[in-house]
């Protein structure tokens, strides 16, 4: 729980004050933090790529939202990254649980993690990779850094990182 | 009545509040129409109107109409559910339901067929649910918007067919901007 807290502190402290997830195991305990927390909206959405367009309205609406997801999400939602987050620059967080990073039990996620890091090169998204506690004190800078430049950043958080987080 | 005519006659309530409107020929035809700093037009991401619409409308307090193509709608479905669950009063999604795709030439979608969007939307947990002709369109909209307790989801069942229309001259951080100014976020405009 201490990671989690932490990670979701830190959103705060960025000003991020809207979040949605399509739930993870990894984030489970961030949604438990969410759910609970009456100062930010918080709700699940069916899929990442509708996420995405509630972000935009949510930023419309002078929100600054995060969306929660695996990595697989980033797969869903590519057009509305580009056509619509970065086509009106629009300050989104993406809060990645990357699945499929060592330590992950599940050989099929390991496709994704492969290809994860270059779509996000290739979309020119800026990314934080979390692999031990101490990364976690960047994202509260990182979060503000999507308001400054205008765009959709990415914090990816290792498997290891959010496995024991009990 | 086609998409052209129905948004001539409910142009009057699109103008009072804030409004997401569809990619490719619906935005182009309300541009033409009588454009307006509260509407922002999509450029871009087909199926993600109601979606917009919705993070807006859960975002502020000004009510919020989406105009959605069943297209569109149809590629996009998982988001009526979160609108059954999650929408709040000042939510109106407007489904200009055609049964076909406009923008690419006027094919057949499937609600011309056996779908029908008013189920679904029912299926997926939103309560007011209303499909109408085009001519009752502006009754049932208007009345959408007085209701402060409800949100709610029209299906406009019109004729397909369009006008010949210019693309939006309009770039996109304008579209954004204005948009914003409008609601009072943004003040270097």
């Amino acid at each position: 729980m201490k990671i989690s807290k932490k990670i979701i502190d830190n959103l705060k402290k960025g000003g991020v004050d809207f979040y949605l997830s399509v739930p993870c195991k990894l984030l489970a305990n961030m949604i438990d933090i969410l759910e609970n927390d009456k100062d930010v909206y918080y709700s699940a959405v069916p899929r990442e790529e509708e996420g995405m367009g509630i972000c935009a309205g949510a930023y419309l609406g002078n929100k600054f939202p995060c969306i929660m997801m695996q990595n697989t999400g980033i797969g869903n939602s590519v057009n509305a990254i580009v056509s619509l987050l970065q086509l009106y620059q629009m300050p989104v967080v993406f809060l990645i649980s990357y699945r499929g990073t060592p330590g992950e039990p599940v050989g099929a996620q390991g496709g994704m993690a492969k290809i994860t890091e270059n779509i996000l090169q290739t979309l020119r998204i800026p990314m934080l990779h979390c692999s031990s506690e101490k990364d976690l004190d960047r994202i509260t800078t990182f979060s503000k850094h999507a308001k400054v430049v205008e765009s959709p950043v990415a914090i990816l958080c290792d498997f290891n990182l959010m496995k024991d987080d009990k | 009545m086609n998409r052209f005519e129905l948004l001539n006659k409910i142009q009057n309530i699109l103008k009072d509040n804030l409004v997401i409107c569809n990619i490719g020929l619906p935005s182009q035809e309300l541009y033409k129409i009588n454009d307006q700093p509260n509407f922002f037009y999509m450029l871009g991401s087909m199926g993600l109107s109601s979606s917009i619409g919705l993070g807006l409308s859960l975002s502020q307090t000004k009510q919020v109409i989406s105009i959605d193509g069943d297209g569109s709608v149809l590629m996009n479905m998982n988001t009526l559910a979160t609108i059954g669950n999650r929408a709040p009063s000042n939510y109106t999604l407007l489904i200009i339901d055609n049964g076909s795709y406009g923008s690419t030439g006027d094919q057949r979608t499937f609600t011309d067929e056996n779908t029908s969007l008013k189920d679904i939307a029912l299926g997926a947990g939103c309560k007011k649910v209303i499909e109408c002709s085009g001519e009752e369109t502006l009754n049932e909209l208007s009345k959408a918007i007085e209701d402060k307790n409800n949100s709610y989801v029209i299906i406009s069942k019109i004729n397909s067919g369009n006008v010949k229309i210019d693309p939006i001259p309009l770039n996109p951080i304008t579209i954004r901007d204005r948009f914003r100014k409008f609601i009072g976020i943004v003040k270097y405009l």
